[in-house]
């Protein structure tokens, strides 16, 4: 294999990480002297330079070759891009945040979690998987714990390290298991092999075991308890960059495990007719996490954190569209998710602003929002509704493709079961939703509160993902199109 | 069972025993202690690399882990002069309940993998764990993981700084 070859698959990291050494080395050596403003306006717009030039070259260049770890179908660029578009996102709104004084490593470490997710992106090798996954996660560990005037973001990030060390150790015993039995590490292989071998219970525990570790990454219930801590107490801007780019990371790879690599140990969780296989297991993964999340956010009385359970709940709907064929599993996944992303995005950054304003995220200070910030309280209406589903909104459209793929899969109507649960479950996310706008929109604002303090780069930022909701909520099609020209390229495997 | 099985049950064993005293140790709380249990933990499983016959790893082990890596722990503990830590109350019923649930888990994985047999039928003859074995699959095959690596270990080193930094007010 040519190293240049390599390289070429892999530029697009390659010149992220040249950036993120950049940022970092430009504050160490020649900004120390200067004032928080400048080195954040400098550094900060460096970062977002890196991710515009980056989509720019996904963009213009498609690499042709291959390397037996990076296979690089046709929608893992637009994915790319959507991701460094979050990253970029998650940038402006820390344009003017006060939350540290490392902005050079601050960024850096950001940037180097986005190269970490478009490796995950590109691989289709267990342990490239694992080692891109362990990129990631210590990066945001350590982007939790940035805050440090404030002993929640410590213990956050302390208690997100620890849960996700057991889940990365169930996540590679679970590899070992299944490099065991198959003898392979690379997806196709696996398959391959799992085709021709008698399932036997070793299989189902190896599984079950990579399962949970992924169940971990996209907090999907029972394995959810590090999310809300760690939405509520890490610095907003992390919140939200965990909450969007890394599920779109996540949930691209766990759909490329169990559908290339898992194929043939489907299952089925028909009512009546549960099957062993993933299946089952991601359908009751999916149930606990629409309930929990959708219950406990009712009584939650701060926005980060009933943002955190609605997180949850909407993991579970995105693990529905697994349960459809392939082709149609994957599209309405990722449309799923990437909707998703760009809404709890908007909504973190609103968060964001009235925080940078002097509040907190307590639900009395979004009190009056929308004689405050006019334009940003309608952009957080938005936001709102679409996360609860409302038709025109792209939320309603992800969730659609959703339910339907459910019962278009191999289980049919037997699914059914699943759309009630997420049916009733969406019906009652509308109150929680609701009570955040009717502080924003119904009652009074304080009487001793002036205008928000909006930063403009992180006002542009959060509008534009307001009218990216909105369009793709006119025109799915726009989306759902590129992902299923992504999709049909290859149709042989994923 | 053949003489190497039963080394390496005793290597297993030995690595499973001192690693739950690193973090439960039942006579001490001194992170020396912990430290010591560490490095028997580590030289047991560079036995188990040498059964398998990754000489190479194995020394690494020893070396880097037991040598190096144990050293700087002793330094730091020394240096911060850590006291026995405190013993935490624990609630009985919650560590019961914890433990028959690890338990049950750990009795239905050791009974899969006795099931399955993992691994019988490989031909031990074409592992091959010597230098020049390990520099080709590291620096060829395993070229891009390797690098990624480097990665990561740029991001704990950063990590790390950042967060044991003293913030100047």
């Amino acid at each position: 294999m040519n190293p240049l070859n390599l390289m070429r698959l892999v530029a697009p990291e390659c010149i992220l990480v040249i950036f993120a050494l950049t940022a970092l080395f430009m504050d160490v050596a020649t900004l120390r002297e200067q004032s928080a403003k400048v080195r954040q306006w400098v550094v900060g717009s460096l970062s977002g330079v890196a991710c515009l030039t980056v989509m720019i070259w996904i963009a213009c260049i498609r690499p042709e070759g291959s390397y037996s770890m990076v296979e690089l179908p046709a929608v893992s660029f637009l994915l790319k891009e959507v991701l460094l578009g979050l990253t970029l996102v998650t940038a402006l709104i820390s344009f003017d945040a006060k939350f540290t004084r490392h902005i050079g490593e601050y960024y850096a470490l950001l940037l180097l979690a986005a190269v970490g997710l478009m490796l995950l992106i590109s691989s289709n090798n267990l342990l490239m998987i694992f080692v891109a996954v362990e990129l990631v996660s210590l990066s945001l560990y350590a982007m939790t714990a940035l805050d440090k005037t404030s002993p929640a973001s410590a213990e956050a990030a302390l208690k997100y390290f620890l849960f996700g060390s057991v889940a990365a150790a169930f996540m590679l015993f679970g590899i070992s298991l299944l490099y065991g039995v198959t003898g392979q590490l690379q997806l196709d292989a696996i398959a391959g092999k799992l085709q021709t071998q008698h399932l036997e219970p070793i299989h189902y525990v190896a599984l079950v075991m990579t399962l949970t570790g992924f169940a971990f990454k996209i907090a999907a219930a029972p394995f959810h308890l590090w999310a809300p801590d760690v939405y509520q107490a890490a610095p907003t801007p992390i919140a939200s960059f965990i909450a969007s780019a890394s599920k779109v990371g996540s949930f691209f790879v766990l759909a490329r495990i169990v559908l290339a690599g898992f194929g043939s140990a489907r299952g089925g969780a028909g009512w009546g007719h549960l099957a062993a296989g993933w299946v089952p297991v991601l359908a009751i993964l999916a149930t606990v996490s629409m309930v929990i999340g959708n219950l406990v956010a009712i009584v939650q009385t701060r926005v980060k954190r009933l943002l955190a359970y609605s997180a949850i709940a909407h993991g579970g709907y995105a693990l529905m569209a697994l349960l459809a064929d392939e082709q149609r599993a994957v599209s309405s996944l990722l449309f799923y998710v990437i909707t998703y992303a760009i809404t709890v995005l908007g909504a973190f950054g609103v968060v964001a602003m009235v925080e940078h304003s002097g509040g907190r995220d307590r639900f009395s200070d979004f009190a009056g929002l929308s004689r405050r910030a006019p334009l940003l309280s309608f952009c957080m209406l938005v936001f709102l509704l679409s996360l609860a589903g409302i038709p025109p909104l792209s939320g309603f459209f992800g969730k659609f493709y959703v339910f339907t793929a459910a019962i278009s899969g191999p289980d049919h109507l037997q699914a059914f079961w699943l759309l009630i649960v997420g049916g009733a479950t969406s019906v009652v996310s509308i109150y929680y939703y609701l009570q955040v706008l009717k502080q924003i929109y119904v009652a009074p604002a304080p009487a001793n509160v002036g205008s928000l303090n909006i930063s403009m780069p992180a006002q542009i930022g959060i509008v534009a993902l307001a009218i990216a909701v909105i369009v793709l909520g006119f025109a799915p099609g726009l989306l759902l199109g590129r992902l299923n020209d992504g999709l049909t390229l290859v149709a042989s495997n994923l | 069972m053949s003489a190497s099985d039963i080394i390496f049950y005793i290597f297993a064993a030995l690595t499973l025993v001192c690693g739950i005293l690193v973090v439960a140790n039942p006579v001490s709380r001194n992170p020396v202690t912990s430290a010591m249990f560490l490095v028997l933990t580590i030289i047991s499983m560079s036995g188990l690399f040498v059964l398998l016959h990754a000489f190479f790893l194995a020394a690494v082990q020893i070396l880097v882990y037991a040598g190096a890596v144990i050293v700087l722990f002793l330094f730091v503990i020394m240096l911060l002069d850590l006291k026995e830590e405190q013993r935490r109350h624990v609630n009985r019923v919650v560590a019961a309940l914890s433990v028959i649930v690890v338990m049950v888990i750990a009795a239905a994985i050791i009974w899969t993998i006795w099931q399955t047999k993992l691994g019988d039928g490989l031909d031990s003859a074409h592992l091959e764990g010597s230098l020049r074995a390990v520099g080709h699959l590291v620096f060829g095959k395993y070229i891009l993981p390797f690098e990624i690596l480097s990665l990561v270990l740029l991001v704990a080193m950063v990590g790390v700084i950042l967060l044991s930094k003293k913030e100047l007010k």
